[in-house]
């Protein structure tokens, strides 16, 4: 279920990011051979290959894969990083951070951020799939070791709840709808990421979230987690209705007194006479 | 005819007829905001039956129990038995989810109906002499409503409220000398104890409910012997009261009530998620969740505990823990200042009559502003208590809300205060009806009066004085008379005070012609007497009478018509023989 659910979303993303070139690049798209490659990008035009062949197979499909990855950080992440990436004051050293972080913070749209900012918020991934790939592969070639992008299994609902609640729920809340932090930092709500997406978050420790290596959580407590987290995002475990936010008492006293006491003062005052009459 | 046999039978040996005819012609005022407590009334009910269904699933024990169930990400795990039934109750139990959520916004909407109630009898002052005793007894019952609601947020074991317990616990424990000891005697032990489940749940199905129904009767009792307070008005006096009779007319308003707290809270229930314990998980003493608040109505303890600077304080060497002021401290002062509040405000204004005419809130500027201060106070603890959730909602940091609100807290109920304060002076000294039409001169009157604060108080022990004036039999009053008329063996009699357009008619029959004119003498002193011959000619019926009338001859015919035919139809078969199948 996982890896399907990690070639689901790769696709869903090459999709969704080519609709969104296509559309900003307008007729120029249509008129371009190739839709998949972003203006101004010297890679060879063609047909991407799909992401399982991406990495080690062939020769001249990695070479390709380098090519474009050096071009795609020089573009878009160099002016921070630096470009042998040690990092500059606007953004900090990629040596060593590993490939399951740049994949996250990519894949996740968090980077490239447009301005400076204390936390990086999801959004749309800018980058293909397979762009993604060889941004992954051009990063860890600067060397340094690091965590690399997890495989996720089925995992057991039971011990990733568990899991969960020790690890994880005093941040990210026992629902997985995120609380504030200190300092201005949030632990997001994990509605959105994937079982790889939970797993290198969990690998890599990005932001204010400690990071957890395999000697405190096997790979097969991470896919338990990755699992879990995947049966919180299903509204299924919405059985009561609508959760208002899944924030809690305080959402539930405002729907109390609005709409509730509203509703009844109203009929109060409807079955009742005023003042004047 | 059964109903009426029965009726008869009881009476025979109950004797009952007298009381019930007297019952069932109590006047009840006809304004809406009367019916504010019956709201939190209906919602206990629906708590009341809610709740016994709920007991026949829940297991108050903190034994180990393995859920078993279609939950998925619990199944097979080892729970307190109290968690893995309430899970069960939420997932496997047919209703069950329905009937827990309905339970608990029923306990949010009736402490909420309570607050809503007091707030209404605090600014109108109804809880003036003679109604103190009637004010002791619903502050109780406010303070039992959120003691009871805090052990059923607590009985599901949830990782949420087993957060909201260790506080609460913490709290206790802060009491300088006794705290410690305290929470030994609550709980038996140790915080997770064994015993705190079963004792929650003693209190909280057993001890208070029943309590809380004592006190429930005894607050209705009351207002029965007292009779209702009201609004002044024409043809209103300390010495009656006008509105509708509880049978037929007020009983079902009172019942339609019933169905729309009934129904909005099933509405709810069924539509809206509350405590999705499921999702919390089971609580653990190693483990947190966060955002984590308590139920509103405890929300501004909570919110109180956020605010409050983390000071070493100490009393002859001794530290008294920071949570002890917030937590302790507040909690006290507050129950007493509203236990308080009736003889505090006697000893300031030196008003030592019984009221049965309610004040305008305007009427009382200084009850008004104090009022809404601690309104404010409340609301803005209140909102502190989601103080992250408001960092989370406008990224900001959230020691940034907390010093915000730490300044809010302080300033804005002074604020608030002082406005209400100059508004409602405005308004009483102004012959504005409403808050729309006060010029820019009323107010100004209203600051200067504040300036000068001997004079203005002065003035308004003054205004105070007039406003209490009881009503003295006056010799002369055009217009008004009081009607008697014989109707079959008993006598009636009737208010009219023509200019004002007023007929008032009295809610019960009298035997004769004497008391008939004592009971007018006591509603209205000094109104002239005037016996009439018949019976004044009945109102023309409205609109939605008439309709109904004829809708209803209109389904009695038609339902006549239906069973004659059946009735025919039925008949004839038999004549013909047996029907060819």
């Amino acid at each position: 279920m996982p890896t399907r659910g990690d070639r689901w979303s790769h696709v869903t993303r090459a999709v969704t990011v080519g609709m969104v070139v296509a559309l900003a690049a307008g007729p120029a798209a249509l008129a371009a051979p190739a839709p998949n490659a972003p203006p101004g990008s010297n890679a060879p035009s063609g047909p991407a290959a799909p992401p399982e062949t991406a990495a080690p197979s062939a020769g001249p499909s990695a070479l390709a894969g380098a090519t474009q990855g050096r071009e795609l950080y020089r573009q878009n992440c160099a002016s921070c990083h630096g470009d042998q990436g040690r990092g500059s004051q606007r953004g900090p050293s990629l040596v060593g951070v590993g490939a399951a972080s740049v994949d996250f913070q990519v894949g996740t749209g968090r980077m490239p951020i447009p301005d400076e900012m204390q936390q990086p918020r999801r959004g749309r991934p800018v980058f293909s799939a397979d762009e993604i790939a060889a941004l992954v592969e051009h990063v860890t070639s600067f060397g340094g070791g690091g965590p690399g992008i997890p495989r996720v299994t089925e995992g057991s609902l039971g011990t990733g709840r568990e899991l969960f609640a020790a690890n994880c729920a005093p941040c990210h809340g026992g629902t997985g709808a995120g609380a504030a932090l200190t300092n201005g930092w949030n632990a997001p709500p994990l509605y959105e990421a994937t079982p790889v997406q939970v797993a290198e978050a969990i690998r890599v420790g990005p932001g204010l979230m400690p990071v957890f290596p395999s000697q405190v959580l096997t790979d097969q407590q991470v896919s338990d987690l990755a699992t879990y987290v995947q049966r919180l995002r299903s509204e299924r475990l919405d059985r009561g209705g609508n959760p208002l936010g899944r924030l809690g008492p305080l959402a539930e006293g405002v729907a109390a007194w609005v709409v509730a006491l509203g509703l009844l003062v109203a009929a109060a005052r409807w079955l009742g006479r005023r003042a004047g009459e | 005819m059964i109903m009426d046999r029965l009726a008869r039978a009881f009476d025979d040996r109950l004797r009952l007829s007298p009381l019930t005819r007297r019952a069932l012609a109590k006047v009840f005022p006809d304004h809406w905001s009367f019916m504010l407590g019956e709201i939190a009334l209906y919602s206990f009910v629906a708590l009341v039956l809610t709740g016994v269904y709920l007991t026949l699933f829940f297991d108050p024990s903190s034994a180990d129990r393995v859920y078993q169930g279609s939950y998925a990400p619990l199944d097979g795990t080892a729970t307190s038995a109290a968690y893995a039934s309430t899970v069960r109750l939420s997932w496997d139990v047919r209703a069950g989810l329905l009937i827990r959520q309905t339970h608990h916004w029923a306990a949010l909407i009736f402490v909420a109906a309570i607050l809503v109630h007091l707030v209404r009898i605090f600014f109108t002052g109804a809880f003036r002499k003679p109604r103190e005793t009637n004010w002791l007894v619903g502050v109780t019952m406010l303070m039992l409503a959120l003691a009871n609601g805090f052990t059923g947020y607590s009985l599901p074991d949830d990782l949420l409220s087993g957060l909201g317990l260790r506080i609460i616990v913490s709290v206790v424990e802060s009491i300088p000398l006794v705290g410690s000891w305290l929470v030994f005697l609550g709980l038996g032990g140790e915080f997770p104890s064994d015993e705190m489940i079963p004792r929650m749940f003693v209190s909280h199905v057993l001890l208070v409910p029943a309590v809380l129904v004592a006190l429930v009767s005894v607050h209705l009792a009351m207002i029965v012997r007292q009779k209702h307070a009201q609004f002044p008005g024409p043809g209103r006096t300390e010495h009656n009261v006008v509105g509708s009779r509880l049978y037929p007319s007020y009983s079902l308003r009172s019942l339609a009530l019933f169905a729309w707290v009934l129904a909005v809270l099933f509405a709810l229930g069924g539509l809206v998620q509350i405590n999705p314990v499921w999702l919390y998980g089971p609580s653990a003493p190693g483990q947190a969740t966060s955002p984590a608040q308590p139920d509103w109505y405890v929300a501004w303890g909570d919110g109180a505990l956020r605010l409050f600077p983390p000071w070493e304080i100490h009393i002859a060497g001794h530290l008294v823990p920071a949570p002890f002021f917030p937590g302790v401290v507040l909690g006290g002062v507050t129950f007493l200042a509203l236990y308080a509040w009736p003889f505090l405000e006697r000893w300031c204004t030196g008003d030592r009559r019984a009221h049965q005419l309610l004040d305008r809130p305007r009427d009382h500027p200084v009850r008004m502003g104090v009022g809404v201060m601690a309104l404010t106070f409340f609301g803005v603890l209140v909102v502190a208590a989601g103080d992250d959730i408001i960092a989370r909602l406008l990224r900001v940091p959230v020691y940034d809300v907390l010093y915000v609100l730490r300044v809010l807290v302080l300033v804005l109920p002074v604020l608030a205060g002082a406005l209400a304060f100059l508004l409602a002076r405005a308004l009483c000294r102004s012959d504005a009806a409403r808050l729309g039409e006060l010029t820019r001169a009323d107010l100004r009157a209203a600051g200067q009066g504040a300036d000068r604060r001997a004079g203005g108080r002065r003035v308004r022990a003054g205004e105070a004085r007039a406003v209490d004036e009881p009503e003295l039999p006056t010799p002369d009053r055009p217009g008004q008379r009081i009607e008697l008329w014989p109707d079959g063996g008993v006598w009636r009699w009737r208010y009219r005070d023509e200019p004002a357009g007023v007929t008032l008619l009295n809610n019960r029959a009298m035997l004769t012609e004497r008391e008939a004119v004592d009971s007018a003498r006591l509603a209205y002193p000094g109104v002239d007497h005037v016996a009439v011959p018949g019976p004044p000619p009945p109102a023309p019926p409205g609109r939605v009478r008439i309709a109904l009338r004829r809708w209803g001859n209109a389904a009695l015919g038609v339902s006549l018509l239906v069973a004659a035919l059946r009735q025919r139809r039925q008949r004839h078969p038999d004549g013909d023989g047996p029907r060819p199948e």
